[in-house]
């Protein structure tokens, strides 16, 4: 569903990505871990359009997307739910929501049936649904994670990238995002989770890639990551 | 008492004016953090565009061709002179550039309808009605009503359509909006538009009140932006507050001290809003939530 070849990618001057060759095949859950400012984030970003990529090819649904704006990757069906958050803090929750399907209330894309939807993502996450006519930047740090996860599900995306969605949360609502992940993996959402938290998500993932200083080091399925003693001792805290 | 409430009768209606101008300039820096200086030059072109068709299409036929120029105009602006300063991330190249685009129209203006004051026909009588003692025009009434009534429609189109959430979501921010599918450089376009739309608006009902000419953009596009520093650059409610305080007090000075001093007491309110409120009377101070 969606391929990555060679990508290359940085601010300015500044290389970030040196060739990054990745695949979230349909309905599947990919994780990209690794250590603060190995790029994963970056990654998301050049994948989303939010940066331009300097070299190498980024197919979506067996179309190149390289290159083009944030707006039109978005219409293509990659939903990108940003890390902090980045929800409409001048709208209210409601409209975030609506939002989230813009390209289906007005472009060429299939309109379906977007306030049933909306409805669903209330059931999703009920605490939205509680707080859906307050302003979002009103919402606590977990409840704006939910409607930046839910916001980009509005899309009824090919491909969700969802940045560590338990940033800055209690280990509660860390444990309810992954939860909600799960579910969205039966669903058959297809996603790209870049986490931090290394070991939930390679429980809930079926297949994982690990990045260090803008390469991918170790990929293989998430059982034989979780298993891997270098992966282990890196990023899953296990004693030597 | 009778002079005073006369005074503040008729700085109503030119405070109004004063608070759509500086409208327009909060619709241009909500979306990309940018003013269109030439604003006033829009305000004149708008006007005399008007003043060449009135005469052969009547006012209301007029007003609506006056605001698609308005549009038209505006979304130039920012192609010409905004869209490569906000690509390249220039921190000052839109203001140069807006200015120039400004004397340009201007001279246009001044080639195209002389550099002569004209007199602009009323579409209503031009005998004040007298309420208690105070005497109205009735275009001040309609200035007071078509003013309001244009911001409300922008707020309205703000929170009921979807593009006018997609124009509040880039205001808020515009790598999510972006993100969730927003063509935010055409939303900028768009307020660029508006905005330039905003000021033709105006520019056609003071003309009938005031007299048109090529040379009347430069003061009122400046007491705009007064206003809307004093009001917030973030608040439109603070505009209509901010436009009447300046209408009013200018009409007050006018009379009561000079005519000369007319434009003091504005600035110097100006001058105290910014060091005292920078974000303006109304205008929010940016809140983040990390």
């Amino acid at each position: 569903m969606l391929i990555v070849q060679g990508l290359v990618a940085g601010y300015g001057r500044v290389k970030v990505l040196h060739g990054i060759s990745l695949e979230v095949a349909e309905g599947q859950l990919v994780t990209l871990i690794g250590s603060n400012g190995a790029g994963k984030t970056t990654t998301l970003r050049a994948l989303s359009g939010m940066i331009k990529p300097e070299a190498g090819k980024i197919t979506l649904a067996g179309a190149d997307i390289t290159g083009l704006p944030s707006f039109q990757i978005t219409k293509r069906g990659l939903a990108h739910s940003p890390e902090g958050r980045r929800v409409f803090a001048n709208l209210p929750v409601a409209d975030n929501l609506l939002l989230g399907a813009f390209t289906r209330l007005t472009g060429s894309r299939p309109k379906g049936d977007v306030l049933r939807d909306r409805d669903r993502m209330y059931e999703l996450f009920p605490r939205l649904a509680e707080r859906r006519a307050q302003y979002a930047g009103t919402l606590s740090g977990g409840e704006q994670q939910m409607l930046a996860m839910a916001r980009a599900l509005m899309l009824n995306p090919q491909v969700l990238l969802l940045d560590e969605p338990s940033m800055g949360l209690a280990p509660k609502l860390v444990e309810e995002v992954f939860v909600i992940i799960a579910r969205l993996k039966r669903e058959r959402v297809t996603m790209l989770l870049v986490e931090q938290f290394a070991a939930a998500a390679l429980d809930v993932a079926d297949f994982g890639y690990v990045m260090e200083n803008g390469r991918l080091s170790v990929s293989g399925p998430a059982a034989a990551l979780k298993t891997d003693p270098a992966v282990r001792a890196a990023y899953l805290g296990a004693a030597h | 008492m009778q002079i005073l409430a006369q005074l503040i009768v008729s700085g109503i209606a030119v405070g109004m004016i004063y608070g759509v101008i500086a409208f327009g300039y909060q619709l241009t820096f909500a979306t990309s953090k940018t003013l269109n200086f030439g604003q006033g030059e829009a305000l004149m072109l708008g006007s005399l565009v008007g003043w060449s068709l009135v005469a052969y299409t009547g006012y209301l036929i007029m007003l609506p061709v006056v605001l698609a120029f308005g549009l038209l105009q505006g979304a130039v602006v920012e192609r010409l002179g905004v869209r490569q300063a906000i690509k390249t991330k220039s921190e000052a190249g839109w203001i140069m550039a807006t200015i120039a685009l400004g004397i340009i129209f201007r001279n246009l203006a001044e080639n195209i309808w002389g550099r002569d004051a004209l007199k602009f026909p009323s579409p209503l009588p031009e005998a004040p009605l007298s309420f208690m003692g105070v005497n109205v025009l009735p275009m001040e009434l309609v200035i007071v009503v078509g003013a309001l009534a244009m911001m409300l429609a922008v707020e309205v189109f703000n929170r009921r359509s979807i593009y006018g959430r997609a124009f509040v979501a880039t205001a808020g921010d515009r790598d999510a909006a972006g993100l969730v599918g927003v063509n935010t450089s055409l939303v900028i376009t768009f307020s660029y538009a508006m905005s330039s739309m905003a000021a033709a608006f105006a520019g056609v009902l003071i003309a009938p009140v005031t007299l048109t000419g090529a040379s009347m953009g430069g003061v009122l596009g400046l007491k705009g932006f007064a206003v809307a520093i004093i009001g917030g650059l973030s608040s439109g409610f603070g505009v209509v507050v901010g436009g009447l305080i300046l209408g009013i007090t200018e009409n007050l000075t006018g009379f009561y001290l000079s005519t000369g001093y007319k434009d003091v007491p504005g600035l110097l309110l100006l001058l105290l809003v910014l060091s005292l409120k920078p974000s303006g009377l109304f205008g929010k101070a940016a809140i983040k939530k990390v």
